[in-house]
This record gives C-alpha cells, structure tokens and sequence, in this order.
C-alpha cells in the first residue's frame, strides 16, 4: 500500500527540468534538485540551531510596481518578512539571469560563507516558487557542497510558528 | 472528558500558534505601522479603544487569501456615522470606508477582501457621538493581492451586473439584512496577466451609493483590498413596499445603476 502511494507520489511529480527554470515563477516544483538535499522545517530548524549557522538566502521576488491609483490613495507597500538572518536577493533565481545579477550573488555567497565551499547554504522564497529551485541549483553550480532548498519557503516557516523579521533587498 | 481535553489542546495549539507568528520586535513594527497609518487617515483624531463593543468576525486562518469574508457587528451603540475597514499590510490598506445614513441600520456589515500576507485588520467606526473607535483582529492568509484574476477579457463580462440576496426574512418596520453583489473584476494592478505576463492595470468599484425609498442607506469607497465581484452584506430598514436603488463607478468612472423592488420577488 504505502509502495503504491509511493509510486503514485513519484508518478505525479514534476521532474526536473534538465537546465533552470524559465517558466512562471510560481507553479509545481519538482522533489528534488541534482546536488543540492530538500529540507523541511524540522531539519532547517536545526540547521539555524548549530553553533555553525548555515548562509540564509530569500530569493523571493519584486514586489509589483505601484498600481495606477487615485491621488490620495494611501500607498504604503508593507515590509518583506523573511527567516531572521537572511539576506534577501530579488535576483538571484531568475531563469535567465542577468550577469549583474549572477555576480552579486556569486559575491554576495562568497562573503556570507567566507569563501568555504563547506558551508551549508540555504535557498528558499515561497511555496511552489521555482526561484529558489533555481536558486539552489546554481549555488551549486558555484560549488558548494552544502546546498539546501527548503522549498515550503515564508509561508511554511510562519505556518510551523516559527518567527520572520522584516528586512531590506541586498542590492549592489 | 476526552472533548475537554481535545478542546484545551486545540486552544493551547491556537493560542502558541498566534504568539509564536511574529517575535518580539514585530510585534512593536506592526504597531510602528498601525501608528503611521492611523496618522495618514484620522490626522490627529484619538482613536479610542472600541474592542467592548466592535466584533470582528474572521476566519483566523483564509481559505482563499484572495476572497476573504470580513464582518463587523457592533452592539451597544447608537448613531453609528462611519464604519472603516483596514488590512494593516495591504499596500493600500484602507478596503472600505461606509457612511451612514437614516435609512441604515450599521450593527452588522460584511464584506470579502483580499490578504497579502498574515495581517492584522483593524475596524473604526465613528460613533454618534463623533469620537472614534477602534478594534483589531490579526488573520492569517497570504497571496492574495497577487493571486491572477485570469485572462481580463473573460473578467469583463458583464461588467457591473448586479444581485441582491436576502439574508434575513423582510418585515416592514425591522431591520432587513441583504446582500449585494457587483460583478467586477476588482483589479488591483498587481495581479499578473498569465499570458502577457505583465500587470493587469488597476480598474475596481471606488464608490457605491445604496438608498432605500430616496433615503440613504449609505455611501461607500472602496479601494483595491476589496475582492473580485464585491460584496457586501448591510441592514437596512424598509417601511413598507418600496425601491432599493444602487449607483456604483468604478475607478475607469464607468456607472452602473440597478433598482431592486422590496420585498424582493423570488427569482423565476
């Protein structure tokens, strides 16, 4: 029964596509990345836990541009929350990407890591975002060793109740 | 036994779950926030605390973060004004703005919004006795600002039809609870078309007027929070046979207008 389930389970799921992701952003994910392990929040949980904290990575996306509003519409785009000691890069899981944008976050890993390929990295964004899976995929493409894609991404954490923060993009 | 048992621990999960969603230093942001944006829209009006009397009915978890039911009953006052409902971390917080007129009766209004992330909703209401009041509500629902609204030729279709349902049972003299639908994409500007894959731009009902026999029942201004096809549910008080009149424009100034005969004549 379970082998079954199993099955049927595998059967179902989106298989990974052999370069990035150049489809919409959000959507059905694959189970797993080549080189990288899929965590959950139990396991990132403990991973923030050791005394050798892994390289939190957000790459959710822009927000959208103001819309075209009435004057005197009150506009305050609320904070991005995020898993505290992240750093958050619009960027870096674009399909197709530009390379600005692949340098800064080749440097922006580089700096968080201190330049060890050892160090565990974490990429996520939201649920069903294919950003992250990108995301991952490249990093390790950079060569760590370490990667990790926790693809229930804000809403999985905030659903387990665990806490976010408010936080700014990293940009050049 | 067994019952009390499930029910402490459903309660004590529910009340971790709400503790453990935001650390210490959200807590005082979103406060930062409520505070900025209490400025922007009262000025300097002290807001008083209106928690003993406003009700805010929502689910403490949305289904459907894009259609989100929001109801507020308030008891105990008379003389209503105004009623406002904010979503504290939409980008355009203020979904609706109702004033009140001799024709209403404001105890209990509903409406469905969209939720862009875990927010709190604030409901004020300006009293009879010209003072404000408010009460807070945190829900927890996300994406529904960005959630696509489908192709928008589709969503155009009979732009401004409108409905109205009885909720509660027409007897002349008391209190009749209906509720009105306006078909109407409602959209918001960050909705992405899924096949241009651009932003839809913003077009949604701003303001409605809903009188009752040529008296107001109330006005309304809506902004983007609201959902797709509007909805509200009100109380208004008809005497005795007569016309409910409903005149709503959207942001693109289009008017859409329907008259509804009370009692309401069962669908053929």
């Amino acid at each position: 029964m379970k082998a079954l389930l199993v099955a049927a389970l595998m059967a179902s799921a989106v298989p990974e596509p052999s370069g990035y992701w150049t489809g919409p952003n959000q959507g059905d994910t694959p189970m797993t990345v080549a080189g990288a392990t899929v965590i959950h929040t139990a396991q990132l949980a403990k991973l923030i836990a050791k005394k050798d904290k892994p390289v939190l990575i957000d790459v959710s996306p822009a927000p959208p541009p103001p819309p075209d509003l009435p004057p005197g519409t009150v506009f305050m785009p609320p904070p991005h929350r995020d898993i505290p000691g992240s750093v958050w890069l619009q960027e870096a899981g674009r399909g197709e990407i530009s390379g600005e944008a692949e340098d800064l976050y080749r440097g922006t890993i580089q700096r968080l890591t201190g330049g060890n390929l050892a160090k565990p990295v974490v990429l996520y964004c939201h649920p069903k975002c294919w950003l992250s899976w990108n995301a991952a995929k490249r990093a390790v493409s950079f060569g760590y060793r370490h990667v990790y894609w926790y693809p229930d991404g804000i809403e999985g954490w905030r659903e387990a109740g665990k806490g976010v923060t408010s936080t700014e993009v990293l940009k050049q | 036994m067994m019952k009390t048992i499930v029910l402490l621990t459903a309660w004590l999960i529910a009340g971790t779950a709400v503790r453990a969603a935001d650390l210490p230093e959200d807590q005082a942001e979103r406060a930062q926030r409520w505070k900025d944006l209490s400025l922007q829209l009262f000025g300097d009006r002290k807001l008083e605390n209106g928690a003993k009397f406003i009700a805010i009915d929502a689910p403490d978890r949305a289904m459907d973060a894009a259609l989100v039911p929001i109801g507020v009953k308030i008891s105990g006052k008379t003389g209503i004004k105004a009623l406002y409902l904010l979503v504290d971390d939409n980008p355009v917080p203020l979904a609706a703005h109702f004033t009140f007129g001799p024709a209403a009766d404001p105890r209990e209004m509903k409406i469905r919004i969209r939720l862009e992330q875990y927010t709190y909703i604030h409901a004020v209401v300006e009293g009879g006795d010209g003072k404000l009041y408010q009460a807070a509500r945190f829900v927890k629902a996300a994406g529904g600002c960005s959630a696509p609204a489908g192709p928008s030729d589709q969503a155009l279709r009979d732009l401004g039809a409108m409905k109205l349902q009885t909720v509660a049972t027409y007897r002349p003299g008391k209190t009749m609870e209906v509720q009105l639908h306006i078909r109407h994409p409602n959209f918001n500007g960050m909705q992405m078309d899924p096949i241009n894959r651009w932003y839809t731009p913003a077009r949604y009902i701003n303001q409605a007027d809903v009188s009752y026999g040529g008296q107001e029942v109330f006005h309304f201004e809506g902004g983007i929070s609201m959902s797709s096809d509007p909805a509200i549910t009100f109380g208004f008080r008809p005497k005795e046979k007569g016309e409910l009149t409903v005149v709503a424009q959207d942001s693109k100034e289009t008017r859409f207008e329907h008259v509804f005969p009370i009692p309401l004549t069962a669908a053929p």
